[in-house]
C-alpha cells in the first residue's frame, strides 16, 4: 500500500443558495421560517476509492432538512422537508505541493425531495388536501396510507473544482467549488399511490455550492 | 528430612530468581518497520491505535528522528506518486475545468 489513500472516507458540510418560492410565499399555508441551518446548509459525507493512478471514483451525499410546524385551518402538524443530492463523482487530482492536492471532480446527480407531514389518522387526509391545494394541486387525494410521504426523484450533474491540504497522510481538509445542475419538475412528485403530484415550486436547478470536509484515508 | 527440604522448597518459591525482562526497542517493531518501509496507510485501521502506542514510545526512547522520517517519507512517496497526471486524468481534468468555467461565465453573464 503506498501512495494516496487507495479508500477513504469524509464527512463535512455544503453552501448553497437554493430559492424555495412554494414554501416561502405561499399564500394559504404559513410554512416554519426559513433559516441558514435548513436552508442553506447541506450535510455532506461520502466514500472514494481510487481505482486508477491519480483518479478516483465514489458516492457522495449532500442532504438539506428544514424541520417545524406548519399551521393549518383546523391542525399544526408537523412539517419535515428534506432535499438529498446524491453524486456519483469521478475524481482526478495531483499533488501540487507535498502536503496540497489539486482535484477536478464531474459527478451524475440522483437527487430526492421528500416531504412528510406528521398528522393525526382522522385529519390526515384533509390536511394533506390543503397542503397539495396550496402548491397547486386542485385534484385532493381520496385515500391515504398510515405512513405517507411525497417523494420527488430527479437527475442532473455535478461539477467542482477543490483543494485538499493533508495534515498527515491520512487526513486531509478539502474545499471544493463547483454547480449542482438538477432537473427537478415540480410535477412529478408522487404521494402514495398517486403519480404526478404537483409540488413547491424550487429554485434548485442551477445552483452554485461550495463544500468543505475532512478526509480520513482508511486504507 | 522432610523438614529440611520442605522450607527449601517453599523458600525457593518465594524467593525465586525474577524472570529476565527483556527490552523490547519500539523503534525496531514490524509495525513500524511496515510504515517506514510502505508507508503509515499500509499499517491499517485496525492496527492504528497500536501504531500510535509504539510510536508514542519510540519517541520516548529518543527516536523522534525515526518517527520524522516516517511521516516525511510518506509524504514523499504521495507527492512523487501523484505530482504528475497519469493517462486520460489529465484530459478530464481540463475538461471539468473548462465546463466550470463555461458555467460560471454563463452565471455571471446571465444575472446581470
Amino acid at each position: 500500500m503506498i501512495a494516496q489513500p487507495k479508500l477513504s472516507s469524509d464527512l463535512g458540510f455544503g453552501f448553497y443558495e437554493p430559492t424555495m418560492e412554494g414554501f416561502d410565499k405561499n399564500e394559504e399555508v404559513p410554512f416554519p421560517t426559513k433559516s441558514v441551518l435548513g436552508r442553506n446548509i447541506l450535510l455532506n459525507w461520502g466514500v472514494y476509492y481510487e481505482f486508477f493512478s491519480n483518479a478516483r471514483i465514489g458516492y457522495s451525499s449532500f442532504t438539506s432538512v428544514e424541520i417545524g410546524k406548519m399551521k393549518f385551518q383546523n391542525s399544526s402538524p408537523v412539517f419535515i422537508r428534506s432535499l438529498k443530492y446524491r453524486l456519483f463523482p469521478l475524481e482526478t487530482f495531483f499533488r501540487w505541493r507535498s502536503k496540497i492536492e489539486i482535484n477536478f471532480t464531474l459527478a451524475p446527480i440522483w437527487g430526492r425531495g421528500r416531504i412528510t407531514v406528521e398528522t393525526t389518522p382522522g385529519e390526515k387526509t384533509d390536511d394533506w388536501n390543503e397542503l397539495l391545494n396550496s402548491f397547486g394541486d386542485s385534484d385532493p387525494m381520496g385515500d391515504m396510507g398510515s405512513s405517507d410521504a411525497m417523494i420527488n426523484d430527479w437527475i442532473g450533474y455535478s461539477g467542482m473544482i477543490g483543494i485538499r491540504y493533508y495534515l498527515t497522510s491520512r487526513i486531509g481538509l478539502d474545499f471544493k467549488a463547483g454547480f449542482l445542475n438538477n432537473s427537478y419538475d415540480r410535477k412529478s412528485w408522487k404521494l402514495f399511490n398517486k403519480k404526478d403530484i404537483i409540488g413547491p415550486e424550487l429554485e434548485i436547478n442551477e445552483l452554485p455550492i461550495f463544500s468543505f470536509k475532512i478526509i480520513y484515508g482508511i486504507k | 528430612m522432610k523438614i529440611i527440604l520442605l522450607p527449601l522448597f517453599y523458600f525457593g518459591l518465594l524467593f525465586g530468581q525474577d524472570s529476565l525482562k527483556v527490552e523490547i526497542d519500539p523503534c525496531s517493531d514490524p509495525l513500524l518497520i511496515l510504515a517506514r518501509k510502505n508507508g503509515i496507510k499500509a499499517v491499517g485501521v485496525i492496527n492504528i491505535f497500536k501504531y500510535r502506542k509504539l510510536v508514542k514510545a519510540c519517541e520516548k526512547q529518543g527516536g523522534e528522528l525515526v518517527v520524522q522520517q516516517i511521516e516525511l517519507q510518506d509524504f514523499e512517496r504521495d507527492y512523487r506518486k501523484s505530482k504528475t497526471m497519469a493517462s486520460w486524468t489529465s484530459t478530464y481534468s481540463v475538461c471539468v475545468f473548462i465546463i466550470m468555467t463555461y458555467y460560471f461565465i454563463g452565471l455571471g453573464t446571465a444575472t446581470e
